[in-house]
């Protein structure tokens, strides 16, 4: 089964509106979760500028992404996309 | 400190007597920029403790500035034998002294007076500069005479300068009993080089010192301090960080980098994005290595460490304004001035492309103009670390 591919943003302005938090996701996911999603990260994922009336911290879910990212809203977004597959 | 293409490390090490809490030897070093010029002084002031670290103190201070000054040799050597105390009894002069004076040419110039003589480490060969004696006041004993040498140090040589605490440590055991003495001392040290050719003058200094306290039960029985002189390969570090303005030099930003004889940093994802897009290199991020509030490094093939950019080198700034740096911390700023600091020329590049979304009023934090951040780098590795940095706009 295709993992679920997360991917967090540690540029400059993701990480001080609130991304350093996002980096703890990972340890945050219970067990099940884990075995299906695959982790990376980007030195910056740029969208703080293509989507310039957004709000950091981005996060890149399967290739969409999520503004004012918080690890709730994430893990939220991972269950709907599990639930719809 | 960069002359032709010889860096001059300058380092020292110090131990005070045992029981004592300061040392009585002072060794001071200065780099005379438009001159390039390196000025170093080892006193030893008689006895050991304050009284011993002021004279000490005065002495080198004495030396530094008159040599600095280019007073002759006799006149440098006579207003410190004039100004400084006699003993009472034994009819001495307070402080002992060695004073090194090197041209942009590496031409050296060699003052001597009471401590043990300095020498020169080429390979595992000891060289012992040939002095002749200055007649400041023949009616003293050789001891108390100062001695002049001239000479060139080549490419990898050390200049060893010692206190009398190395080469009399472990007076009285039984393999040693007039001390470990100025050969065995040099000795030792040359064949550790042997073994350690690319040991820094840092890590020299370090091991005599040791080896001296080893000598003497590891409560020296006198101040102990050894100043190295190394002669070396300058050690390039280039720095990136920033956008270039124009789009168009993103390719020279790249080329530089990838040409850059030396070790590589980047500091800025979107900087790091550009080099591996125009070299076409990947980056990995290394999701443990953030800490102390930083996000985490990066790695690309051919660069050294890739971090994020103004928070991480704001952070190197506040590391470096701190005087003494002991225990760097273990976030990617605390490895950026570990790399700085065991470098010795320092090259910018530094893209002044603006970053809008940095711009914004309501941010939590104060996002300082890149360049403003580098400039404040660049003081205080040149003035507290006496590095020879070079900054590029681009």
């Amino acid at each position: 089964m295709e993992k679920i591919r997360v991917k967090l943003c540690c540029g400059t302005l993701c990480y001080v509106m609130g991304g350093a938090e996002l980096q703890s996701l990972p340890d945050r996911l219970s067990e099940n979760l884990k075995t299906q999603v695959a982790f990376s990260s980007s030195t910056c994922l740029d969208y703080c500028n293509k989507y310039p009336t957004e709000n950091p911290p981005f996060v890149d879910i399967n290739g969409e992404y999520i503004a004012e990212a918080t690890p709730n809203k994430v893990i939220a977004k991972i269950n709907q996309l599990i639930e719809n597959k | 400190m960069i002359k032709n293409d010889i860096f001059i490390e300058v380092a020292h090490k110090q131990v005070q007597k045992h029981g004592n809490k300061i040392c009585g030897d002072m060794f001071l070093s200065r780099k005379i920029k438009e001159e390039r010029r390196t000025i170093v002084i080892l006193s030893d002031g008689l006895g050991s403790g304050i009284k011993a670290n002021v004279l000490a103190s005065m002495t080198a201070s004495m030396g530094l500035n008159l040599t600095t000054a280019n007073a002759s040799i006799e006149r440098t050597a006579k207003i410190i034998m004039k100004t400084l105390p006699k003993d009472k009894h034994r009819k001495i002069s307070y402080s002992t002294f060695t004073i090194l004076d090197i041209n942009s040419r590496r031409e050296t110039r060699l003052i001597e007076f009471g401590n043990p003589m300095a020498c020169l480490i080429r390979g595992e060969t000891l060289i012992w500069p040939s002095r002749v004696s200055i007649g400041v006041d023949h009616q003293l004993p050789s001891s108390q005479q100062i001695y002049y040498a001239e000479f060139t140090p080549q490419k990898e040589d050390r200049i060893l300068l010692l206190t009398d605490g190395i080469t009399q440590s472990g007076i009285g055991r039984e393999d040693m009993p007039f001390g470990w003495g100025q050969n065995n001392a040099a000795n030792y040290i040359a064949q550790w080089i042997a073994g350690n050719s690319s040991a820094s003058a840092v890590e020299t200094a370090d091991q005599l010192v040791e080896k001296a306290k080893e000598n003497d039960e590891n409560t020296p029985q006198d101040d102990i301090s050894c100043g190295v002189i190394y002669f070396r390969q300058p050690r390039k570090m280039l720095v990136c960080s920033g956008p270039p303005y124009r789009k168009t030099n993103d390719k020279v930003l790249a080329s530089r980098v990838n040409q850059f004889n030396g070790t590589k940093v980047i500091c800025g994802g979107t900087t790091a994005q550009i080099v591996g897009r125009e070299l076409n290199r990947s980056i990995e991020v290394d999701m443990e290595s953030g800490s102390n509030g930083l996000p985490p490094s990066s790695k690309m093939e051919g660069v050294h460490l890739i971090s994020e950019g103004i928070l991480t080198i704001g952070r190197v700034a506040e590391i470096l304004e701190k005087q003494h740096i002991n225990e760097l911390e273990k976030s990617p700023a605390g490895k950026i001035v570990e790399a700085l600091l065991h470098h010795d020329e320092i090259f910018f590049l530094n893209g002044t492309k603006v970053n809008e979304a940095h711009q914004d009023p309501s941010l939590p934090v104060e996002l300082e103009i890149r360049r403003n951040v580098i400039k404040k780098i660049t003081r205080l590795l040149e003035e507290n670390h006496l590095k020879k940095v070079h900054t590029e706009l681009i």
